[in-house]
């Protein structure tokens, strides 16, 4: 079970995160959802630090974590807005270089780890080409695929949807719903709403750095006028 | 005219400085491409006091004359006791002007990485050092071949400028022969000659490099 606990991040006296607090078990998906400004990216980076909180508490089944050594545990994952694949490599050695340096993998090993993960994601065939041949979807699978070689127990995606086409929505959505499905704790920050209704999720309104309002998204789609800031947000953005 | 007899005659000496030419320019290289790559991601890095440093230092190499620096370390520094053979000056002092180059070219290849990819490598795990080594620096490099292979051809023409401190490279023989000779027309086409193919030849395999490492960009 992932626990934040009174979250806060100022940057320049602006408040990002205002004492924010949320939990998500084994299993769960966790959207955070907004419009751009309210703190939901800051919280993903603060997790992965790469923001420093100016107060709060994360624990992970109930013990708390050192978020400056978070990275060296790999219980966090991150799958950025624009990728942030290592260009200078091939498909397969953007996996390999992390089984081999960090998880300390002999190459024949690594690469046997790597065509696994890359046929889970079906990338298998595109092995050898460079990040620069692939499409944004591919290239979104092989983020997918190179923060699961580390295993980490929580995921985070940053804005999956933004860098891609519409038309791969489902695609994404169902690749976020396995990775909660396989038993990770998986955290979402998006202003997407098309996302919401292909996952089973737990929805977290984002505004002016705390949750305005949240419900699952079974319960929100059965009874949209009990969440009125959510149906404000979500009908607002098919209107756009 | 150009006495071809005179020019294949003094040609065993000219190839002779030639190849002290080319050990002065691989060895300075050398030495400006290590110090090079050290003072970028020093100045790339977060110490400000180290960066201020790396700032002195290129400001002085960048902007006084190469033909200063080699005068300098070849007459003064023996005076506060610090002596080296003119072979060994030359190279350090034109590698610690290359150096300061280098180092300016490796700071715009390092600022070319995306800071995505670094904060990717930290969330994965990747030590600082390893950042550097497997993500930062292939790609810094890689940008800036053309920029280094520029520097490299500069250097092979400035090895020349060791002649003023008697060291014996081509300029100097070719400075010798014609001094016998009185014929710096031949004399001064071949050394120039010599320079040319070394340097079109460095252009070269630059150009094979850089058609090599570019392969991750083709589409």
């Amino acid at each position: 079970m992932l626990k934040i606990e009174n979250l806060t991040k100022i940057f320049n006296d602006k408040i990002i995160l205002d004492n924010i607090s949320l939990q998500a078990e084994k299993g769960d998906i966790a959207v955070l959802l907004g419009p751009s400004g309210t703190g939901k990216s800051t919280l993903l980076r603060i997790l992965n630090n790469l923001e420093k909180p100016n107060a709060g508490t994360i624990y992970f089944n109930n013990k708390k974590i050192n978020i400056e050594t978070v990275n060296r545990t790999h219980l966090i994952g991150m799958v950025f807005q624009q990728f942030n694949l290592f260009e200078h490599l091939t498909v397969e050695q953007n996996v390999t270089l992390v089984l081999e340096k960090v998880i300390k993998k002999n190459n024949k090993n690594a690469k046997k780890i790597a065509l696994d993960l890359l046929k889970h994601y079906g990338l298998a065939d595109k092995a050898q080409k460079f990040v620069s041949q692939l499409s944004g979807g591919q290239k979104q699978r092989l983020a997918i695929a190179r923060t699961m070689a580390v295993k980490p127990k929580i995921i985070c995606l940053d804005e999956p949807t933004s860098a891609l086409d519409p038309l791969l929505t489902t695609h994404v959505a169902n690749n976020i719903q396995s990775l909660a499905d396989e038993g990770h704790i998986v955290l979402v920050a998006t202003h997407d709403t098309s996302l919401l209704e292909r996952l089973n999720c737990t929805i977290y309104l984002m505004g002016k750095g705390n949750i305005t309002e949240s419900a699952t998204s079974v319960e929100f789609f059965k009874n949209k006028k009990a969440y009125p800031l959510i149906d404000t947000f979500v009908s607002g953005h098919i209107e756009d | 005219m150009v006495d071809y007899q005179l020019l294949i005659r003094s040609l065993p000496k000219l190839l002779q400085g030639a190849l002290v030419s080319i050990q002065i320019a691989a060895l300075s290289c050398t030495i400006g491409i290590t110090l090079g790559i050290i003072l970028g991601l020093v100045q790339s890095g977060k110490n400000k006091f180290l960066r201020i440093l790396v700032g002195i230092y290129v400001t002085i190499f960048r902007g006084t004359p190469m033909l200063i620096q080699l005068t300098f370390a070849f007459f003064v520094l023996p005076e506060i006791g610090i002596t080296l053979p003119a072979f060994w000056t030359a190279i350090v002092t034109i590698g610690l002007n290359s150096g300061a180059y280098v180092s300016q070219i490796i700071r715009s290849g390092i600022k070319s990485v995306s800071k995505g990819q670094l904060e990717a490598a930290q969330v994965l795990g990747f030590s600082k050092m390893q950042t550097t080594r497997y993500i930062l620096l292939p790609q810094a490099i890689r940008t800036v071949v053309p920029a280094l292979g520029n520097e490299f051809i500069t250097l092979v023409k400035d090895s020349s400028l060791a002649s003023t401190i008697t060291v014996i490279e081509l300029t100097k023989v070719g400075q010798r022969i014609q001094s016998t000779t009185f014929d710096a027309l031949t004399i001064y086409t071949g050394v120039a000659l010599i320079y040319l193919l070394m340097t079109s030849t460095l252009s070269f395999v630059i150009a094979k490099v850089e058609k090599r490492i570019s392969k991750h960009v083709e589409n």
